[in-house]
């Protein structure tokens, strides 16, 4: 099975600039790079890698209702010197009508260390980038349920940005558990 | 757009003329590393062409890239990545749309049973820059307009949005009024109940919008206000010989930027906090003249204080409202005799508790049941003995039922409901509803 594979340079310069803010939305909060040092401020540097899904994980996903989306997930690693500090995952759900990018930091074990709300366009619902509603992914892993309505509480108001972005970190979660347990990000 | 095949027979085509370059002049090795060089850099132009082609592809047909699972084997980097793609793709113009279709049954007045299609609303948003945006909505209700019908198409929102920071936006237009929980989130698969509740509908006359300017600020400290200036009610086309002032006094007297009377302004806000996750706390306000120069001067005046609480499974709400006309004597004065005359003050209350039950993948279930009190003539002002009308007593509405979520977006619903005064109303209803 291939969980991992080393990417070309040209491809990490693709990644790098998939990793960069989307271009001028409504309101940009944080850009990337902002956000990873952020969640990982004792990093000395970050580097891009690619998860790639197989049919298999991609199919695991669907049947988690995770709706997989992508076979193809940038990751920027975390590290201080040698050392793994964790990762990072940029990712785009719609809120109601419009896009929301938000970013999900993981620790090395694949529990969610912080969430972060990128941009927010929709005219209702700026309440999803309170740092209260953001805390309660903290520590959740592949193994939490993850929804909206059950351990993460829903914000009156913005019930589909709640529950969009919700899901999304949700896959977040379990592409990188895959890729942690098929060896593709240590 | 050259065809990816184009692009394949192209990289063939100058992989063939420059291996039989090669072997025609049989050139020494430094020029054949040379060539490879070049070759290289073609190969890479091509296949950068390519991506863009895919990506370009992609971003057409975006259901393209998403959900199904390529077979075994597969090359999975035909698939996009995820990130910024996503963000291209996205049109600037979008639509939306949400409706009603409902089913009531009087159980002691059967013959009065009814089918409607309630409404059926069609939103067009569009994103002039990063900044600017309009925001409308296209209503049609009871399914058929004409001379003949009941139909009636109206506009539910039409208005510009211009974010000027990441904590300020400014809306100027036609827009839903601040107050309540349901006007400004009134989809049918956002509230409990085949109906909307009586409160926000009779006393808060949702869907309830007015033309103006507003300011909306969202706060780090989980704060939302707006606030601005907008158009009034009319009570100068108060029909006193109508019930409908009886069933919704501000819904009788609303004008929804239909040539509104505009000399008087009205100001308005609302506050709303959602520091900790479930919890909404938040309450709004609105006062303005109503009479616009034509008939003594009069204001209404609405407020509301609401609560929200989502702890895991459970929905839990509660809202008071109440509103008042001011000089409502001096107006009543030529209208005594008639069966409606305009009410010095109304106010209603509800609490709700909801409990999803079952879910299993996106079909979800969750009874609910919602006690609500309203009074659309809580009090007159005196006209002198025998003539000032008597107050109405208050309704009570016990509400109880089941919305059943199909998929996101899409609920049935049903329910019964008793009231305690008027037990004729005492109704069992359908509903389908959905939202996108």
């Amino acid at each position: 099975m291939r969980g991992f594979e080393p990417v070309p340079a040209w491809a990490a310069a693709a990644t790098c600039a998939a990793l960069a803010p989307a271009s001028a939305f409504a309101i940009d909060y944080l850009s990337a790079e902002q956000a990873a040092k952020l969640m990982f401020p004792q990093a000395d540097r970050f580097e891009s890698r690619e998860v790639v899904l197989d049919a298999q994980a991609l199919q695991r996903l669907d049947a988690g209702r995770m709706r997989a989306r992508s076979a193809r997930w940038p990751v920027r690693v975390a590290l201080r010197g040698s050392d793994v500090l964790g990762y990072v995952v940029v990712d785009e759900v719609i809120g109601k009508f419009e896009l929301i990018t938000y970013a999900v930091g993981l620790t090395t074990g694949g529990a969610v260390q912080q969430v972060e709300v990128l941009s927010y366009r929709e005219s209702h619902g700026h309440e999803i980038r309170l740092a209260a509603w953001r805390r309660q992914f903290v520590g959740k892993t592949a193994a939490a349920p993850l929804r909206v309505g059950d351990d993460i509480a829903n914000i009156s108001g913005a019930t589909l940005s709640c529950t969009h972005v919700t899901d999304g970190v949700r896959r977040i979660v379990a592409v990188i558990d895959w890729a942690r347990q098929h060896g593709g990000l240590s | 757009m050259p065809h990816p095949g184009l692009i394949r027979a192209a990289l063939a085509a100058t992989l063939a003329g420059n291996a039989a370059t090669v072997l025609a002049q049989t050139p020494t090795e430094a020029e054949l590393a040379r060539r490879l060089e070049q070759l290289a850099a073609e190969v890479a132009a091509l296949k950068a062409q390519l991506a863009t082609l895919q990506q370009q592809r992609a971003g057409a047909a975006p259901a393209a890239a998403a959900p199904s699972a390529p077979p075994p084997g597969a090359p999975p980097a035909a698939t996009p990545a995820v990130g910024t793609d996503a963000a291209r793709a996205q049109p600037s113009t979008t639509l939306s749309g949400y409706a009603e279709i409902n089913y009531n049954r009087p159980t002691r007045q059967t013959q009065n049973t009814q089918a409607d299609l309630r409404r059926l609303v069609l939103g067009v948003q569009h994103r002039f820059d990063d900044k600017t945006k309009m925001v409308s909505e296209i209503e049609l209700e009871h399914a058929v307009t004409s001379a003949d019908d009941a139909g009636e198409v109206a506009l539910e929102q039409a208005y510009i949005e211009r974010q000027l920071n990441p904590t300020w936006a400014v809306r100027g237009g036609l827009f839903l009024m601040p107050l309540g929980l349901l006007n400004e989130n009134h989809e049918p698969t956002a509230y409990y109940g085949v109906e909307r509740n009586f409160v926000e509908t009779a006393i808060i006359p949702s869907t309830w919008r007015e033309g103006g300017v507003q300011v909306v600020g969202a706060f780090n400290n989980g704060i939302t206000t707006q606030f601005g200036i907008s158009t009034g009610f009319d009570l100068t086309k108060w029909d006193a010989t109508s019930s409908e002032g009886q069933e919704s006094p501000l819904g009788a007297v609303h004008q929804e930027l239909a040539q509104s009377k505009a000399r008087d302004i009205a100001l308005f806000g609302a506050v709303n906090w959602r520091g900790i996750p479930g919890l909404l706390l938040g309450g709004g306000a609105f006062s303005g003249g109503a009479t616009h120069g034509q008939a003594p001067s009069a204001r209404v005046t609405l407020w509301d204080l609401h609560a929200r609480w989502t702890p895991g499974r459970w929905d839990l709400s509660a809202l008071y409202t109440r509103g008042t006309i001011s000089n409502t004597a001096t107006l009543n004065a030529p209208l005594v005799g008639n069966p409606t005359l305009i009410p010095r003050s109304f106010d209603g209350a509800y609490v709700q508790a909801a409990y999803k039950v079952w879910q299993q993948a996106d079909y979800t279930l969750s009874p609910f049941v919602r006690w609500e009190q309203f009074n659309t003539a809580k009090s007159f002002a005196d006209l002198g003995p025998g003539i000032t009308p008597d107050a109405l007593p208050n309704e009570r509405v016990l509400t109880a039922g089941a919305n059943f979520q199909l998929t996101p977006g899409v609920v049935v619903k049903a329910d019964v409901q008793r009231f305690k005064q008027n037990k004729d109303n005492n109704r069992v209803n359908l509903g389908l509803g959905w939202a996108f």
